[in-house]
């Protein structure tokens, strides 16, 4: 929308004291949303029945330009153009490009004047602002840092966590937003020698925000970003605990790239630490094989359980099969590991009673077409043995013209292939 | 077939150029310089470079320049960041005016942000991502300044981030991205090393990211976009797999992204159109060698002729 000619600087002004006494009145503000003016009409008419002690007190305070915030009292500000109830907030559309430039307007003349550090609490206040307003401008989140490490206080950096996450809320994917919250664990992390603590706070919040935005890509590389930071027993753990929240997403091919790297680092802690197969991260992955095969009979045509079925099978060929037919055997007589020869024929079983389409719904086209790569991408990339894939190949000749009908969309890189 | 409504596009850019005042201009104008190169190359793939007044815009960068660090700020005014400084370096070549450039600080500027593992941070505050390896040595290469950071150490980080299906995150351990992909072919491509990438490994997953409408996602289970005809096709050209995807089907999605009415191009059908996408639409185009749009480079992102002027004309 234009900006309106009729708001003068000094009204501008006002808009910001109102916002911004709003935010200092209500600390724990979880929800903002900007309304159009219909939308915002509306509000108050839903809450006009509801019981009044469910709104949180107000505080007053002096609305004149000259006066500062002396005492406790209410805010007054104009109900046209901002709605605070319920720790929620929301601002008028018809506003947001005069409270814009009054928040830079204010932001850049105390950070240009903050001579002896004098208007820090200033800027951290209009930053607030403007973030919420604009939450990409970076150059406003690098000036809360300035202020976070002179000052050096572990309240402001739990603050920080929280604003990081007020922010998150109503916009999942703001790169800033989660750089911040790296830059203050990197210091706090030291000091509160609370690692267990900080990372399940932080799981649980990418877990939070990945429910409403789905495949996150930053929310999700945060949450892998904290893998580095855990020990063995902690990657067992969130792998267990992550179990039930990736079964009701299968489509998410973001919390499977999570599990395949809680993985990869057992894998590889495991293997500096012994020589061999580790009884533990083997029967970890034999599990996560029975999961997906049964999730992929349940879920017809997914294509992230797909996926991470190849990245299970390219790692038990070369971690946990064995090629000379000797099989290791654990005390429980149990085979858990296997010739490649007897996995891959599994594989190909499995796999192969997918490529019927007795239907003709789409997704068990999709099914078989991710089947029919699933084949072809194990053979070419997965097994190492020039010979086995040969002979196996040779074995699937008949199969060929119905694995290129099948993924007829991606065929041409497979015909090179074949 | 649709066509493509070249001169619709230069009039949409041209126009956003002008509206800075909306709710929706101000809340990006942090990145107007990133925009600024959205829109001038767009421009010029269509040969309407002619459209705007290079001076204004060189004197308007160079006012986005941090006197103290060398580096360039979203806007005037706006720290400096490396994703802003590489877009000030392009536009400055764009308009064949780098001679206004101090080479050597902004060149320090760039490698002073190299970490000892090889990555690069994008800026003093030290967050590290794949993207900015890209930035910092496409714009040391078209500065001709490589030789100020360890390239080696750079690709080993690179490589460092190559996952198990052939594809790149943005750290050690990221989930592959077709963004990320581009970034990182698009570093070992600059500096010679794209040995290190199993190209039918890499083509295979980036050439599975063809939709049914034959448009081009970026991960698994996403909906086609239009940015990634250009993340997508441009790595795919890198390491010569380009055949592997139906470039038909692709050139019509994109077709179908545009708006025939107001101009600009969308991420999907339908959609509202911007700056940004209306860029890698006509940039992917330009790789499928849609007739009237110049070729471009897949690793630099900038025209052929301009690349070519900067390395062939010294």
């Amino acid at each position: 929308m234009e900006k309106d000619s009729s708001f003068s600087r000094g009204s501008e002004m006002s808009l910001l004291e109102q916002f911004e006494g709003i935010l200092e009145g209500d600390k724990l503000i979880d929800e903002i949303g900007f309304l159009g003016p219909s939308q915002f009409a509306s509000l108050d008419q839903d809450l006009s029945g509801s019981s009044l002690d469910q709104c949180t007190p107000i505080q007053l305070a002096d609305v004149s330009l000259e006066t500062n915030i002396a005492e406790l009292n209410t805010v007054q500000y104009d109900k046209n153009f901002f709605w605070n109830r319920n720790n929620k907030l929301a601002i008028s559309t018809d506003v947001l490009s005069h409270l814009y430039i009054a928040a830079r307007h204010a932001y850049i003349a105390s950070a240009q004047a903050n001579f002896d550090h004098l208007l820090e609490d200033e800027i951290l206040k209009h930053t607030k602002a403007l973030l919420i307003l604009s939450c990409n401008f970076s150059s406003a989140w690098n000036d809360r840092k300035l202020v976070l490490s002179r000052k050096h206080e572990m309240a402001l950096f739990l603050e920080e966590l929280r604003f990081s996450s007020l922010i998150l809320s109503g916009a999942p994917k703001v790169e800033s937003a989660w750089s911040q919250r790296r830059w203050v664990i990197k210091i706090v992390g030291d000091y509160l020698q609370d690692s267990p603590g900080i990372i399940r706070e932080e799981s649980d919040l990418v877990e939070k925000i990945a429910e409403k935005s789905k495949m996150n890509y930053r929310a999700w590389g945060h949450r892998c970003w904290l893998i580095s930071c855990m020990n063995n027993d902690q990657v067992f753990h969130e792998l267990a605990k992550s179990k039930k929240w990736t079964e009701l997403h299968v489509a998410d091919n973001c919390c499977f790239h999570y599990r395949r790297e809680l993985m990869l680092n057992l894998l590889k802690e495991y293997h500096e630490a012994s020589t061999g197969c580790n009884f533990d991260v083997c029967l970890l992955f034999k599990e996560e094989l029975k999961w997906t095969e049964l999730l992929i009979g349940r879920y017809i045509g997914r294509e992230a359980l797909w996926i991470h079925r190849r990245f299970l099978t390219q790692c038990w060929i070369k971690h946990f099969t064995t090629n000379q037919g000797a099989a290791a055997v654990t005390e429980s007589e149990d085979l858990i590991s296997s010739t490649t020869q007897t996995f891959i024929a599994k594989e190909l079983k499995f796999a192969r009673s997918f490529l019927n389409i007795t239907d003709g719904f789409y997704d068990a086209h999709d099914q078989a077409q991710y089947a029919a790569s699933y084949i072809l991408w194990t053979l070419k990339f997965a097994l190492s043995q020039e010979s086995m894939r040969e002979e196996i190949l040779s074995e699937l000749r008949d199969l060929k013209p119905l694995l290129l009908k099948t993924c007829a969309v991606n065929s041409l890189g497979w015909e090179t292939m074949l | 077939m649709g066509e493509l409504e070249g001169k619709k596009h230069v009039q949409y850019i041209v126009s956003v150029e002008k509206k800075k005042d909306s709710f929706e201009a101000l809340v990006i104008e942090h990145l107007r310089l990133n925009g600024a190169y959205w829109g001038l190359t767009t421009l010029d793939l269509l040969n309407e470079i002619e459209a705007v007044k290079p001076d204004e815009i060189v004197q308007w960068i160079m006012q986005c320049q941090d006197i103290g660090s060398g580096g360039f700020g979203g806007n005037v005014g706006h720290d400096p960041h490396l994703l802003y400084t590489l877009s000030a370096v392009q536009v400055l070549a764009l308009l064949n005016r780098l001679d206004v450039l101090d080479i050597d600080k902004v060149s320090d500027y760039v490698a002073g942000l190299q970490n000892e593992d090889g990555s690069f941070s994008g800026d003093m505050w030290g967050e590290v991502d794949t993207r900015f390896s890209y930035i910092a040595i496409c714009c040391l290469s078209l500065l001709g300044q490589l030789s100020k950071i360890n390239v080696e150490s750079a690709v080993n980080y690179i490589v460092s981030c190559k996952n198990l299906d052939g594809g790149f995150g943005s750290i050690p351990g990221g989930e592959s991205h077709a963004g990320q992909i581009f970034c990182c072919v698009g570093t070992l491509a600059i500096t010679g090393s794209l040995h290190h990438v199993d190209r039918d490994l890499l083509g295979w997953w980036l050439c599975e990211r063809q939709c049914k409408d034959g448009g081009l996602n970026g991960r698994p289970e996403k909906l086609a976009d239009v940015c990634y005809s250009w993340w997508v096709l441009s790595s795919l050209v890198m390491i010569d797999r380009v055949h592997w995807i139906d470039k038909e089907k692709l050139t019509r999605f994109i077709l179908n992204c545009q708006d025939k009415e107001n101009g600009g191009i969308s991420d999907r059908p339908d959609n509202a159109v911007d700056v940004y996408h209306t860029y890698f639409g006509v940039a992917g185009l330009s790789l499928l060698e849609y007739p009237g749009i110049k070729p471009i480079d897949p690793a630099y992102a900038l025209p052929v002729d301009v690349v070519n002027r900067i390395f062939f004309s010294k």
